[in-house]
């Protein structure tokens, strides 16, 4: 398992594959960051919100996450390679999580780039440690259920582009899911939305930005996590036995 | 050991391979023989574990690969017909991974990775990206990782597909050389390179196994026997009940038709003696008949090779082929002869 999960990690960290992605995401939050700072002048309390920064922040996740897993097994079933690892004395589970390590890996390396924000915040003023903490859980499930959900999508097709597409999309839905969930139309049905409310990450990564970690929030995003790297495992032995 | 027994795929309703056994002995070298699109690869995707079989059984050395697939794989050294490289790794990267994948400890790992590069003359290539060597190369990058850990059992899938012939030379010499203390299973589409390297042979087709034999047995099995060549000018249906007719005649495998009332036949002798030449040609002669053309040869092995590989498809394959090798079939043979002439006199 480590051997492959020292393999990814090459091919981002080898590369300017994991820098760019740091750099990007760390100039996204910038912007939020400025805003935030030149909002302060209209406001009379002189505070800015971190938490609000944060869902800026998930908006583009859509679009740098599905870029991180794409290549994840759709590469490999396009170079070939997908034969090493199977017929190599490893489990197709141990494949998986230990490529879902390496993207959580880089997705740290991501977030720990914009660190830098608070403490620049701390240094000319004060940080609300523990809120700040929370929302840092809240965001890194958030995103490592995104991976989860990018690798399913990237064991689907050999097309890394085609995965990244896809993936945009569906995350794209998935965010917005608890606004559609509340809209007049679907209000009229409490079943359908309460069915669609339950795949809502919104309402729970708010509980994380106000400053409380509930076990049923992690539940939730540990139990997505989980259900959606078992399902890549089935995608990837099913393909494998509708081969042809 | 590897045992095969048999091992079928289906995609969907269309069989890839059809319930085909055989084994693999220690420090053996089986080639696998067949044309493009027989079921060569797929058949090595199935033993070497990464293709799921649809029914059939293979052990590695005791192990099944469904039931107990790494203790299976641990064995196991695979090349697979793409050489499975990743582009962006440099070769000594690629190899160190490879290494860690099969669990080399992490000790021998400098050794082993210069002992496969050694074997497989790629140093000199160790710190290039990938995608920058040639197709020769390459191969010999997926070839070398399949030997990282010495495996005892080595599937090679057409590894000489894309080198220059001096390097297929040396990877023969290599094969040849791993003998010693592995099994190789290696396909081919080349009939010589099998030939020049292989113990044993299996010829597959269409997903049947045509014959599993020394290449030595089969050559002389099929190479007893003299074909008889002639091109004749006049009555075709005269010339055929004569050649027929003529003792010492099998039967006649093929007519063409050259135009200008010019016909060739080739004609399957029984035995390997040339006076039945003589005999057809007297008899033709006597009849009225012009010969152009008379001579006979041997068949080589390639010959048996295409004869093997078009027989059409049947359902014992095997057991059907092994009916017809002469020592067996020679008696039943003769009655032919016997029924055929009979029905010609009452004719």
């Amino acid at each position: 398992m480590f051997p492959i999960y020292k393999k990814e990690l090459q091919s981002f960290f080898y590369t300017p594959f994991a820098y760019a992605m740091a750099m990007l995401f760390m100039l996204l939050f910038s912007l939020s960051f400025s805003t935030g700072i030149a909002k302060l002048d209209n406001s009379h309390t002189w505070a800015f919100s971190f938490t609000e920064m944060f869902y800026s922040v998930i908006l583009y996740f859509i679009f740098l996450l599905p870029i991180l897993t794409m290549r994840t097994f759709a590469d490999e079933r396009k170079n070939g390679t997908e034969v090493l690892l199977m017929t190599s004395p490893v489990s197709t589970g141990r494949i998986v999580i230990a490529k879902f390590l390496a993207n959580i890996t880089v997705y740290l390396f991501m977030l720990a780039g914009t660190v830098i924000f608070p403490i620049i915040t701390a240094i000319k003023g004060e940080v609300v440690m523990s809120q700040l903490i929370c929302a840092y859980i809240g965001i890194f499930f958030w995103g490592a259920m995104y991976i989860a959900l990018g690798m399913l999508i990237s064991a689907f097709t050999e097309n890394s582009i085609i995965a990244a597409i896809i993936g945009e999309v569906v995350m794209f839905a998935l965010l917005f899911v608890d606004d559609f969930a509340n809209t007049p139309f679907i209000s009229q049905y409490p079943a359908i939305k309460k069915f669609l409310y339950a795949f809502a990450a919104q309402p729970r990564f708010s509980y994380f930005s106000e400053g409380f970690i509930r076990l049923s929030d992690l539940t939730f995003f540990l139990s997505a996590i989980i259900v959606l790297l078992i399902w890549t495992y089935i995608v990837i032995e099913k393909r494998r036995w509708n081969r042809g | 050991m590897i045992t095969i027994e048999n091992l079928t795929k289906y995609y969907g309703s269309n069989r890839a391979v059809n319930h085909i056994s055989f084994t693999i002995n220690d420090n053996e070298i089986l080639g696998f023989l067949g044309p493009n699109g027989a079921g060569k690869s797929t058949t090595m995707n199935m033993i070497a574990g990464y293709l799921p079989m649809s029914d059939g059984k293979v052990t590695i050395n005791g192990a099944d690969v469904t039931k107990e697939p790494l203790k299976a794989k641990r064995n196991l050294g695979y090349l697979p017909e793409i050489p499975p490289v990743y582009p962006d790794m440099k070769v000594h990267e690629y190899l160190s991974f490879c290494a860690g994948l099969k669990k080399v400890p992490v000790g021998k790992r400098k050794s082993e990775i210069d002992r496969v590069m050694g074997l497989l003359k790629i140093k000199d290539v160790k710190g290039k990206l990938i995608r920058n060597l040639s197709k020769g190369y390459k191969q010999r990058v997926g070839f070398a990782q399949a030997l990282l850990g010495d495996p005892k059992f080595l599937i090679l899938d057409e590894p000489t597909v894309g080198l220059d012939p001096n390097q297929v030379a040396e990877v023969r010499e290599l094969i040849k050389s791993l003998k010693k203390d592995h099994s190789v299973i290696f396909s081919s589409h080349i009939l010589s390179e099998v030939s020049a390297v292989c113990d044993r042979v299996v010829i597959i087709n269409k997903g049947d196994i045509r014959a599993i034999d020394t290449i030595e047995n089969l050559e002389k099995s099929f190479t007893v026997s003299l074909v008889l060549h002639i091109k004749i000018k006049g009555s075709k249906g005269k010339a055929a009940s004569i050649i027929e007719m003529t003792k010492g005649v099998r039967e006649i495998t093929a007519v063409d038709d050259e135009g200008d009332g010019v016909y060739s036949f080739t004609v399957q002798l029984e035995g390997d003696s040339d006076s039945v030449r003589d005999s057809v040609m007297a008899e033709c002669l006597k009849n009225g008949i012009s010969i152009i053309e008379i001579y006979t040869d041997r068949p080589n092995l390639e010959s048996v090779f295409i004869e093997l590989i078009n027989r059409p498809a049947k359902k014992d394959g095997l057991r059907e082929l092994l009916d017809e090798m002469p020592d067996e079939s020679g008696d039943s043979d003769e009655t032919e002869d016997e029924d055929e002439t009979e029905e010609k006199e009452d004719e």
